[in-house]
């Protein structure tokens, strides 16, 4: 671990921690038939410790990452996986290298969570480096804040050459002519926007959207039975009295709209 | 011993069978925005509510383009690009098997073409926006016909309308209502 000599300024970031050829083809071999248990050692590189937490519940006798032979060491000179959550802060980028240099050689490195992974949410913050991908060459990144433990095991599947990628990078182009659809072309426009306002101002942002949502696929589609039973039907189903109110509410809504029910 | 054996086959295995067997996320979990490009209008209003800046919008005004880029990497599912959206082209999805070996998957990006401004000819909006916003007059009563002529207003810069263009444009605007009142 040398002090890499660089020409640009003198807080510029230096390039991450690369390594040898040789211990390339070494760690492809390990990925390859790995016969024996994986010792993973975690490095907490500034982190919020909601990741160590779920790291902490994948080892949990629910998820038991232990019978995968995936165990937590002490020490980084036991590990062959070296796991890294937060978003590396200055004070700890040189503990995180000394780890890594103390690790021997084949090692994978796994980046956990949105801030192992590029910085998340602290990503342009001052005092952090953004990632481990800035100070150590990552070989799995395991995205999400933080990763349940089921992401973890998909996590470490993938490492260990168990399971497939299922994400790809995609680019899509903008085909000609290519139309945005308009939500619920059925139902008129006033009558749609009161009807999220209402659900919105009730259940809270998110929750009133999905319930405006609810409700609008309920009044636009075709059915013979009436708006009333429909709805009535609908709750009947999901016996809930917090969504029968604001249905109900909606429901009043668009009876007392001028022509607000649709076709 | 007989009464712990007991205890344990009464009780069963609690571990569950993933990732042999899939795993059902629980209702509301907030896994993977699923982006449909062709609803997005690219009107960048997920970009200023990403509190991470995991959602990031290119404007290249020179080439007409506009580029949108989700990095899963940097997104702390929070849900807000969802809330914002105005046309439900982006959603949280219960999928959380987002692991990757290679950094550049975890990128999705989608490109859209800019209209030219009627006055200065500088592409300024999307395509897919002006046409959305029209698509909604038409859709809130307003005659096929007047939402075409609007279509000039629209298709022209803020800082065109700004720049004295805009009294004209807008009083030309405002005789055909003079006209079109009885």
């Amino acid at each position: 671990m040398s002090a890499q000599a660089t020409t640009g300024p003198i807080n510029a970031a230096p390039p991450p921690h690369s390594e040898a050829e040789q211990t390339a083809r070494l760690k492809q071999t390990l990925l390859r038939d790995i016969r024996r248990s994986v010792y993973v050692f975690r490095i907490d590189s500034g982190g919020c410790n909601a990741c160590d937490i779920e790291i902490f519940a994948a080892l949990t006798p629910v998820f038991d990452v232990e019978r995968f032979g995936i165990k937590v060491v002490p020490s980084p000179r036991h590990a062959d996986v070296i796991l890294c959550t937060g978003a590396v802060t200055r004070a700890m980028r040189m503990p995180a290298l000394r780890a890594y240099e103390a690790a021997p050689d084949p090692k994978i490195v796994v980046a956990y969570g949105a801030c192992g992974c590029s910085g998340g949410i602290f990503h342009d913050l001052y005092c952090v480096w953004g990632g481990i991908d800035k100070i150590l060459p990552v070989d799995v990144y395991i995205p999400g804040c933080p990763p349940t433990p089921a992401a973890t095991i998909y996590g470490f599947a993938l490492a260990l050459g168990l399971l497939d990628q299922k994400l790809k990078a995609t680019h899509h182009v903008e085909a000609d002519g290519e139309q945005a659809a308009l939500a619920h072309p059925r139902v008129p426009q006033a009558l749609r926007v009161a009807l999220e306002r209402e659900a919105r101002r009730m259940a809270g942002y998110r929750q009133g959207h999905d319930i405006a949502e609810r409700f609008l696929t309920l009044i636009a589609q075709d059915d013979a039975k009436p708006i009333g039973q429909r709805i009535a039907d609908f709750l009947a189903r999901e016996s809930d009295p917090r969504l029968a109110e604001i249905m109900r509410r909606l429901e009043a809504i668009c009876a007392a709209g001028a022509g607000g029910a649709p076709p | 011993m007989f009464k712990l054996l007991k205890e344990v086959f009464r009780t069963g295995n609690a571990t569950v069978r993933y990732p042999f067997a899939p795993l059902p996320a629980s209702p509301d979990f907030r896994g993977k925005p699923q982006y449909d490009p062709e609803r997005c209008i690219a009107c960048a209003a997920c970009t200023i509510a990403c509190p991470s800046n995991a959602l990031t919008m290119e404007t290249d005004a020179a080439a007409g383009r506009r580029t949108w880029e989700i990095c899963f990497g940097r997104c702390v599912f929070c849900g807000r690009c969802e809330e914002v959206c105005p046309t439900g082209a982006i959603a949280l999805s219960p999928e959380y098997e987002l692991a990757v070996m290679r950094r550049a998957d975890l990128y999705q990006s989608a490109e859209f073409s800019l209209t030219p401004c009627r006055v200065c000819g500088a592409n300024f909006a999307p395509r897919k926006e002006i046409d959305y916003v029209l698509a909604l007059l038409v859709h809130a009563g307003v005659p096929q016909a007047e939402a075409e002529r609007r279509r000039a207003v629209v298709e022209t810069c803020p800082a065109c309308k700004r720049a004295g263009d805009v009294g004209r444009v807008v009083n030309l605007d405002r005789l055909h209502q003079m006209e079109t009142i009885p």
